[in-house]
């Protein structure tokens, strides 16, 4: 029954089999580390300082090797390749033979830290390209980091003030260019910040699939997409609202910085931050923080081109006359519902009371010492109809003729809970009255006589009557 | 005719004979190869568990006279004039960790004792405190591997 061809046919998937075992067999013996390590062994042989040194090097076995390390939960195998990183007669080798830099390894020993806690990568590969992992097909969401952000690593143990002094100065710059730039006036960290962006926990350690690759440049990496979209917001999500004026060399700093919001918390015995004391910022550096974005230094209106609406400047001296302090901590405290002002309140983007009132403190640095006339709105009776005819005559033009403000209106909306309910009246007849020097309300009755006081009285009452009153 | 009446010679095996032995052989060996291959997997290059092998430092931080207790690695570091050893600190009857007293070692569970080379002087305690290897490495720092035992008063001077 032996066919001819049935024979060959074994014949030849014999011998091919017989070959790919010997490749397999070869392979598995002679993995790609063991070319490194038997390298490394010459390497040492070769750089042996006396005769001792020399004859252990000889004794060196070529084997597997890991960091094992049950508290951070991986297993580090970076060692296989990179024999010599902490052997002090690798310091001028090459790479992966390379003794590691500075002297992070005298805090930081390898048998307790291991590798990828600080540089990324997968940890349980045993090849260069998946130990890395770079490039889609390793399908590893951390690739190996490039040195420029190694540092925000150093941010998951350590806090920001001993970094900046211990060789940790990019992330703690990140880290400060993040307040001065005010970030967090439309992003949350830890419930604190504005809601027009996105929350930024965890953003260090988000898998790749979090975010919008399609326009990235260069690889697809967590740390390219923020760099760009640092540079560039728009480019890489089209509906974004971000505002960014960076310096050169800026972009790399923060995403540093961003890398170092990580979701998971080291264990205990590796942390060194000090929760107990947590950085008090005074009112000028809250202002920064929450609110430089968009008022910037609040000396001028600006309008801006991404909003499409003015922000007033809210350091206009004639601002600070007209409000005093319990009306500004009720603006900042409930938002301008329908802009882009955010409640600051505890319950909202989470800012204390405490730190509301430093910042309206650091406000009314810039309040001029005289005081604006009173009104003495309790001395008239307002007649809601006669103040709709006012309204339509001389506001309606600005802030739109339901008062809700918007797009392309000068004005803002008088419909909002705050003008509504919240401030005191006596303070929207000032307003009216002496108009806002520096913007674009005009004074009604100071130097223009345009109105009466009972006229600006009737037009308040009819503004409170709004709700009920709209057609 | 001479020539062919040499190959007749010659050919004690059939080509065809040849090519049916061949083909069973590469068969036969494809499947040894298989089944080696096989048993090559049954063993791991590494296992999720912490190295038995670890650095304990440069020799100058063991002068002589050094009693060194690393209780994460469960083991004692001593250096006397004859030189450096490590002695296991886990006590062989139930795995308890043993304290240094004057005499030697004693476990804290059920009071085994041993003495200061760690032999057994009374209690449950069925073996003496084991001893590991201590080696060199090419960077200079000693190396314990627990997975390697020595004979009890095995010390070396290191440099």
């Amino acid at each position: 029954m032996h066919s001819r061809f049935y024979l060959s046919l074994l014949l030849i998937s014999g011998l091919l089999v017989i070959s790919y075992l010997g490749l397999t067999a070869y392979h598995a013996v002679m993995p790609e580390w063991k070319y490194y390590q038997a390298e490394y062994k010459d390497l040492v042989v070769k750089n042996a300082k006396d005769d001792a040194t020399r004859k252990r090097a000889m004794a060196m076995t070529l084997g597997f090797k890991q960091v094992y390390l049950k508290d951070l939960k991986r297993e580090d195998r970076c060692i296989n390749c990179h024999a010599g990183v902490d052997n002090p007669l690798m310091e001028g080798a090459k790479v992966p033979f390379k003794k590691h830099s500075g002297n992070y390894l005298v805090n930081h020993p390898v048998d307790k830290f291991g590798c990828t806690v600080c540089h990324d990568g997968q940890s349980f590969a045993t090849n260069e390209k998946e130990a890395h992992g770079k490039g889609h097909e390793t399908h590893w969401d951390y690739p190996i980091l490039p040195l420029k952000y190694v540092q925000s690593s150093c941010a998951q143990c350590h806090d920001f003030n001993m970094l900046a002094k211990n060789g940790g100065e990019k992330v703690a710059k990140g880290e400060e260019l993040f307040r001065e730039k005010g970030c967090k006036g439309c992003h949350k960290i830890d419930g604190v910040g504005g809601d027009i962006g996105k929350a930024l926990d965890g953003v260090g350690n988000q898998p790749i699939a979090y975010f919008p690759m399609k326009h990235v440049i260069g690889e697809r990496t967590v740390f390219n997409w923020l760099k760009q979209h640092f540079v560039d917001p728009r480019a890489l999500v089209a509906e974004s609202a971000m505002k960014v004026k960076l310096a050169a060399g800026e972009d790399d700093l923060l995403t540093t910085y961003a890398l170092s919001l990580k979701s998971e918390e080291m264990p205990k015995k590796y942390r060194r931050i000090n929760y107990a004391n947590p950085p008090k910022y005074d009112g000028e550096a809250l202002y920064k923080m929450y609110c430089s974005a968009c008022h910037e230094d609040g000396d001028k209106t600006i309008y801006d081109e991404v909003f499409k609406r003015t922000v007033p400047a809210i350091k206009n001296p004639s601002l600070l006359r007209t409000m005093n302090d319990a009306n500004m901590d009720v603006i900042v405290k409930e938002g301008r519902a329908g802009t882009q002002m955010t409640a600051w309140k505890s319950s909202a983007a989470g800012l204390s009371d405490e730190q509301i009132k430093e910042i309206i403190g650091y406000l009314a640095l810039k309040r001029p010492a005289e005081q604006h006339e009173p009104f003495g709105l309790a001395a008239f009776t307002g007649d809601v109809k006669h103040g709709k005819e006012v309204y339509e005559v001389n506001c309606s033009v600005c802030h739109g003729k339901d008062a809700k403000g918007g797009e392309n209106l000068l004005g803002i909306s008088l419909r909002s809970p705050v003008v509504q309910k919240k401030i005191d009246t006596e303070l929207l007849a000032v307003t009216i009255a002496d108009g806002r020097a520096g913007t674009s309300m005009p004074p009604f009755i100071k130097d223009s006589e345009v109105l009466t006081k009972q006229d600006v009285a009737d037009v308040v009452a009819f503004i409170k009557e709004f709700p009920s009153a709209a057609k | 005719m001479r020539s062919e009446d040499v190959q007749e010679k010659d050919e004690k095996v059939s080509r065809r004979d040849f090519l049916t032995i061949s083909a069973l052989a590469t068969g036969a060996l494809a499947l040894l190869g298989i089944v080696a291959g096989v048993f090559r997997f049954f063993k791991s290059d590494a296992s999720y568990e912490e190295a038995r092998s670890f650095k304990i430092g440069k020799p100058e931080n063991f002068p002589v006279g050094t009693f060194r207790n690393i209780a994460d690695k469960k083991v004692f570091i001593v250096s006397d004039d004859a030189g450096v050893y490590a002695i296991s600190s886990v006590c062989t009857h139930l795995g308890c960790l043993v304290y240094e007293t004057d005499t030697g070692f004693q476990c804290p569970c059920h009071g085994s004792k041993y003495n200061q080379v760690g032999k057994v002087i009374s209690g449950p305690a069925p073996r003496g405190l084991p001893w590991y290897e201590i080696t060199q490495d090419v960077d200079g720092s000693l190396v314990v591997d627990s997975s390697r035992e020595v004979p009890a008063g095995t010390k070396n001077r290191f440099s």
